[in-house]
């Protein structure tokens, strides 16, 4: 992989994967196990620049490209998948929609703000009803004289319980059907905007995900992104990119899970040699390793493709459905190979077997990816 | 105006495969011992101002050392890169670098590290500053800015030791002074988009080739191998009072405790 990447880029890799070894990995299992979103580090990873990754200089980010970020993202999940997905999530789905569809006045107003980290962004499409059939929302924005009135209830928002500026999908024609959904920026802090109770989740347990309702909030006009009825395509766009983060985070699991079986493989001894003797074992790791390569080269793809401004939207759904099963199979294998110690919460394994679970449902199921690629490939 | 500040930081070779020195950028990194060294440059420099310069000298593919001094917040950096400064051991090193920091003057302070990763001999920072005639305190731990110079640390045989030193002056500073600063993005975007690293040769350096490389070393590598360390483990049997004494009895025959 190495002479793969520019010295610049390798720079960015070892300083963000050395901050993450210091900083993150310590505190990585008690953060999951006590659910809790720990802000003295957010803060420093703020001033890294690690909120604006991707937003120009000018707007108070670092300027780099889609490569950079995946590389960021994946050095976070390796060490916490919890927190490489609140960065994910807040500088693909919550920031970049800002700076691509946003007006002057609204990049002015909000992404400096997020690109330092001093506010966490959020993307509030699913609702009780509506998830992998996102045009099914029923939340409602309805224009009056000088404000829109928002009624929302959105559940599984990532950075949900931190989040101060929230993207919310609404309808604000009701007769319109696809074309009638609308992005409205709501900060948190707006009368009638409340934050339900967090998610006692499975595995990304450092996410305070939540629900979050709204209940007759009134919302500047000014806080409409892009045009009325734009909503879809803003958010599929937003999840083009998010897409391209998730199957980084992936692979960050991916690889700190191999490594963990790796290193165990080698120490732990049954029938007088090291496990890793066992052929059995030994193929196992083979596949592992083949498998996250592949699985990076294919998120490498996607980035490559959107820097040099190429259609990326399929490549990035392949690399997202690829190192999402990839990253399950791996833990999965890593568990097996550390026995009955893997399924102990003694060893990081478990941890990320359960993070990885969810990559294949957050941003679009596999099955939903498998329905995206096939139309591609099929030309239907 | 503030001070001139020039930093000698090294890149190291990181990992070598199976003993076999491979120079390759891949296996390269900046002396994580020189983090400290460019930390104690950058605080002074807050306090001071003025302007902090890295030099190493190195083939091409160290260049990126330089950035990654500049992504912590250096200004610029200069890279010593020419085939006859090869094979240099610590004299030659010193010859070079000694050069270029007298073509760099004005200066004020001229500050190295005490070891490096890859090869631990300390003296090319001690031997560059008697090339430079540039008075040195060597393994300084603290580094404080006061009035027209600097107060600094050094502890030496259980004592503290404590100078005040005036300008220009040569540090080496021991990588325990500080936690070095973290790197950031834009560090990172800046230092390798907009800040340029100049290259010198031989010939910008006005040294004869016989002072630096292999022809100017005074000592030479005949062979490098790995050394084998011998590890081994024994049980101590009896009861578990039988076994402890016994311990006790053997750490305090090899003078452990
Ligand atoms: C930890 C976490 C964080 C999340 N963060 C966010 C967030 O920040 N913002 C946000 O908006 N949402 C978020 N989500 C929601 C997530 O995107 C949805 O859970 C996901 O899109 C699936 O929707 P659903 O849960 O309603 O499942 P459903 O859509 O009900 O799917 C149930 C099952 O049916 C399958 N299925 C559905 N439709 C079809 C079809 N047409 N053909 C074949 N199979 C189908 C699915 O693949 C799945 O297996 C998050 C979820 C989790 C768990």
């Amino acid at each position: 992989m190495d002479t793969f990447l520019s010295e610049k880029k390798r720079t960015i890799r070892r300083s963000v994967r050395t901050f993450c070894q210091r900083e993150i990995q310590p505190i990585a299992k008690e953060i999951d196990q006590e659910a809790s979103f720990p802000w003295e580090v957010v803060e420093k990873m703020g001033k890294l620049g690690y909120f604006g990754i991707q937003v120009p200089k000018a707007l108070g980010g670092a300027g780099l490209d889609t490569v950079d970020y995946i590389i960021v993202i994946e050095e976070i999940s390796r060490a916490s998948a919890g927190l490489g997905l609140c960065v994910t999530v807040h500088n693909s789905v919550a920031v970049y929609p800002l700076l691509a569809f946003g007006s002057e006045e609204q990049k002015q107003k909000w992404v400096p703000p997020l690109a330092k980290g001093e506010k966490i962004g959020a993307f509030c499409l699913t609702e009780p009803n509506a998830g992998s059939d996102a045009s099914a929302i029923e939340a409602s924005a309805i224009r009056t004289n000088n404000h829109y009135l928002v009624n929302a209830n959105k559940v599984f928002v990532t950075n949900g319980g931190v989040a101060d500026v929230c993207l919310i999908f609404s309808r604000t024609d009701p007769n319109a059907g696809r074309k009638g959904i609308s992005v409205i920026v709501v900060e948190r802090g707006t009368p009638g905007f409340v934050v339900g109770d967090l998610e006692d989740l499975c595995g990304v347990r450092a996410n305070p995900v939540s629900s979050i309702r709204l209940y007759d909030c009134q919302v500047p006009l000014a806080n409409l992104l892009g045009k009325e009825g734009m909503g879809l395509r803003i958010g599929l766009a937003a999840l083009d990119i998010g897409r391209i983060g998730i199957a980084a985070q992936a692979v960050g699991i991916a690889q700190a899970a191999l490594g963990e079986a790796v290193r165990y493989a080698k120490q732990r001894y049954q029938f007088g040699v090291p496990i890793s003797k066992h052929q059995a074992i030994s193929m196992m790791v083979a596949d592992m390793a083949t498998k996250v390569d592949a699985a990076r080269l294919m998120v490498y793809r996607a980035a490559v493709l959107r820097d040099k401004g190429k259609s990326f939207s399929q490549a990035s759904a392949m690399a997202k459905l690829f190192a999402s099963e990839t990253s399950s199979e791996v833990t999965d294998l890593a568990v097996q190979i550390h026995g009955g110690y893997g399924y102990s919460k003694s060893y990081p394994v478990e941890r990320y077997y359960r993070d990885a679970r969810v990559t294949r449902i957050y941003e679009g199921t596999s099955e939903i990816h498998r329905m995206v690629i096939a139309r591609g490939v099929l030309g239907d | 105006m503030g001070i001139q500040i020039i930093v000698c930081i090294k890149s190291i070779i990181a990992n070598g495969l199976n003993g076999q020195v491979v120079r390759s950028s891949d296996s390269r990194e900046l002396n994580p011992y020189d983090r400290p060294v460019l930390e104690v440059a950058l605080r002074i420099r807050e306090e001071l101002g003025g302007t902090i310069t890295a030099l190493s000298m190195g083939p091409e593919p160290c260049a990126f050392t330089l950035n990654e001094a500049m992504a912590m917040g250096v200004d610029r950096g200069v890279l010593l890169c020419d085939p006859a400064l090869a094979g240099a051991d610590t004299l030659a090193t010193s010859n070079a670098l000694a050069a270029a920091i007298k073509k760099l003057a004005p200066f004020d302070l001229v500050l190295f590290g005490t070891r490096a990763a890859d090869s631990d001999t300390g003296q090319v920072g001690p031997q560059t500053a008697v090339l430079l005639d540039l008075p040195l305190v060597t393994g300084a731990h603290s580094v404080e800015p006061k009035d027209d110079g600097l107060i600094v640390e050094r502890s030496a045989d259980g004592f503290l030791e404590c100078f005040e030193v005036c300008f220009p002056a040569g540090l080496t500073i021991l990588s325990s002074a500080n936690q070095p600063r973290d790197v950031g993005l834009l560090g990172i975007q800046l230092a390798f988009e907009e800040r340029d690293v100049k290259n010198w040769n031989l010939a910008d350096l006005d040294l004869s080739a016989d002072r630096v490389g292999e022809a100017g070393s005074a000592t030479n590598v005949l062979a490098l191998s790995r050394m084998e360390s011998v590890r081994k483990c024994e049980f101590l049997s009896g009861s578990a009072v039988e076994q402890v004494d016994a311990l006790i009895n053997r750490l305090s025959a090899s003078g452990m405790i």
